[in-house]
């Protein structure tokens, strides 16, 4: 086999066309891999930056207050979710969702819904990573230098030649298209290897994406196997093998999640932000028993000291009502994360007709950006802000003395990855 | 003794169609046989069932004496199959194409010995780091027989070798067919070319409609009958045969 192999890696050297389509995919490999690393740089460093700056607002904000409503008030919180080792290949749901809020102790989902991502075209077109160049081009240049092995060769009047000099089929088309599938592998996984040691990606994680990128160029070599096997022109198996490539990278994975979008129905985030600001505007003019009973009836530990009065302003009640603007979003919040996790879920299953939707989310579930990973954050975020409330709830309600000392005690807030 | 080539009843079906009708010939030991017919006739046909590209439909072929349908890799190896119009590959030169199909046969060769063949065959020293692409039809046929040549298989099949040679090219090719034979390899060539078969063939089989109608063999030292095997070619009656 080493013989066959050894003839068919010269015999490809020599291929200038699939030469051409070989360096193509190591050039956009390169660049798939030094676009995701800058945007992991950047992410970063967004992320440092504002972790320094948060620090020094805060302790501004902190300064000189004289009560726990208006430190809560003024104070603002970062929380991020940091691209992991592994994003630089994948971005993922990075560029549709969230990956960090400044959160304030004030009603939370409005907060979380009213964060636009940082470039909503990349959410709709989608951007040139690794994990796309894998999934949906790899199989495209897979296609360009197998399609026509036989068929260019049945063409060329050579075919029964070279069968009848290698004595055996075997022994030709097998070393010929592996030489082939191998180089691309290779190819398209040197950029992702020097990139994974450049931003110190676990070795069990790099060898587990590469075995990803085998795997889809495997099956879509027997896609090309078979369909070449056709006796027909090239020029027919070409527009076969791209017809069959766009049902299964494109028609798939478009019908599936129209109908999955269909059948789990995912309020929009302006509604979960509008319906908050309502309740929590009407609140200012709504008897303060239509606030407090809410909020006594989600934190009995506070009925004694839930008694506001109806003249003026008392902190007490404007978080109270904060909160109930929570608890009046909640149905609303809980449907969006559980219909994203649903759809998330059947998309799952769906991906098992398209190679190329399983390629794209099994690298985004290595890169820690898929759906759940994003869903998880904001429940870090929501985890987080709870954790807010019970320090100051029991400091603001009870009217405890303002300790300036005691903010330092605040929850910091710890990314899960 | 056993025939390097034999068609036993050889019979083939394809698509509804009766390509080959019950053939039966031998080819012996440094035996030059050509098979000639017209366009249809089940010449090439009968060249691919050797090479176990097809499958009969009924009786058997043997190379060696084994049947080709128990072992196709065998018979293979023990043939050296020259198609109509070889095409090699045209990016590459002349010595890579060798290296190339020598190594797909399992054999190599120095540039030494190539050089030997590529002489025998007369390419021109300056062709041969040429790229195929700028070679005329018959220097790139004179590439392939040199590849034959350096297989040195006992078996030479050539299917329509001297299709758009030249007249000179053609009387080379002869010549060299015949040293072959005479070195011991059998050689069956399929053909419509009657004045070629006649010139370089021990014996001429003639096919039509897929049967064996008709076979000529060169008296002791002569050449076998132009004008005989040209009259049963176009069908004239009362031409003599010899038992196929």
């Amino acid at each position: 086999m080493l013989r066959h192999l050894s003839r068919e890696t010269r015999f490809l050297a020599k291929d200038r066309g699939a030469v051409f389509w070989l360096l193509l995919a190591f050039v956009l490999s390169v660049v798939a891999v030094s676009f995701g690393i800058a945007e992991v740089r950047e992410q970063r460093e967004t992320i440092a930056t504002l972790i320094e700056e948060d620090a020094a607002d805060r302790s501004n904000a902190l300064e000189g207050q004289e009560d726990w409503g208006s430190a809560a008030y003024y104070a603002f919180h970062l929380t991020y979710a940091p691209p992991s080792d592994f994003a630089f290949a994948a971005m993922g749901q990075r560029d549709s969702s969230s990956w960090k809020h400044r959160v304030r102790m004030l009603a939370l989902e409005g907060q979380i819904h009213e964060a636009d991502t940082r470039n909503a075209d990349f959410g709709l077109v989608g951007r040139f990573d690794f994990a796309f160049l894998a999934a949906s081009v790899a199989p495209l240049l897979l296609i360009l230098l197998l399609y026509d092995l036989r068929a260019s060769e049945r063409t060329m009047r050579r075919h029964d030649l070279l069968v009848a000099t290698a004595g055996s089929s075997r022994s030709l088309w097998l070393p010929r298209a592996l030489v082939r599938v191998t180089a691309l592998a290779l190819l398209l996984l040197m950029p992702l290897w020097v990139g994974s040691t450049i931003e110190g990606t676990a070795a069990s994680l790099t060898l587990q994406a590469s075995g990803i990128v085998i795997g889809s160029l495997l099956i879509w070599w027997l896609i090309v196997e078979l369909v070449s096997r056709i006796d027909a022109s090239p020029s027919i198996l070409l527009t076969s093998l791209i017809g069959l490539w766009l049902a299964i990278a494109i028609l798939v994975p478009a019908v599936s999640k129209a109908v999955i979008e269909a059948a789990n129905p995912v309020p929009d985030g302006g509604e979960i932000l509008l319906l908050q600001r309502e309740t929590v505007n009407d609140a200012w003019d709504l008897p303060k028993e239509a606030t407090m009973d809410p909020f006594v009836e989600r934190h009995p530990e506070y009925a004694d000291h839930s008694e506001i009065g109806e003249e003026g302003f008392e902190w007490k009640w404007y978080y109270a009502f904060q909160q109930v603007g929570d608890q009046v979003v909640e149905p609303l919040a809980t449907q969006y994360r559980e219909a994203r996790l649903a759809r998330d879920k059947q998309a799952g299953v769906a991906a098992w007709a398209s190679p190329t939707s399983l390629v794209e989310r099994a690298f985004e579930k290595l890169a820690g950006t898929d759906a759940r990973s994003m869903i998880a954050y904001e429940d870090r975020v929501r985890d987080y802000h709870r954790e807010l409330r019970a320090f100051y709830y029991p400091l603001m309600f009870p009217e405890e003395p303002f300790d300036e000392e005691l903010l330092s005690g605040l929850p910091a807030f710890t990314p899960t990855s | 003794m056993t025939s390097p080539l034999e068609a036993r009843s050889l019979s083939l079906v394809r698509e509804g169609n009766t390509v080959l009708d019950g053939v039966s010939f031998t080819v012996a030991k440094g035996e030059i046989f050509a098979l000639l017919g017209g366009n249809g006739a089940g010449k090439s046909s009968t060249l691919l069932t050797f090479l176990g590209f097809l499958d009969p439909s009924g009786g058997e072929v043997l190379v060696n004496g084994k049947s080709v349908g128990s072992d196709v890799a065998g018979a293979r190896n023990s043939i050296a199959y020259l198609p109509e119009a070889a095409s090699l590959y045209g990016h590459l030169t002349a010595y890579e194409n060798l290296d190339y199909f020598l190594d797909l046969a399992g054999k190599s060769a120095s540039k030494d010995q190539i050089n030997v063949a590529l002489d025998r065959v007369a390419l021109p020293q300056e062709a041969r780091t040429r790229r195929l692409q700028s070679y005329s039809k018959g220097m790139r046929q004179k590439t392939a027989i040199a590849l034959a040549l350096l297989r040195e298989t006992p078996i030479l099949l050539l299917d329509e070798p001297t299709s758009g040679l030249d007249p000179v090219a053609i009387d080379e090719f002869h010549d060299l067919v015949k040293a072959l034979a005479e070195g011991g390899q059998t050689v069956l060539m399929v053909t419509h070319d009657v004045y070629g078969a006649c010139q370089v063939a021990d014996r001429v089989g003639l096919l039509r409609h897929g049967k064996l109608v008709g076979s000529f063999a060169a008296e002791k030292g002569q050449r076998i009958d132009t004008e005989t095997v040209h009259a049963a070619f176009a069908g004239r009656p009362h031409f003599q045969t010899d038992a196929a």
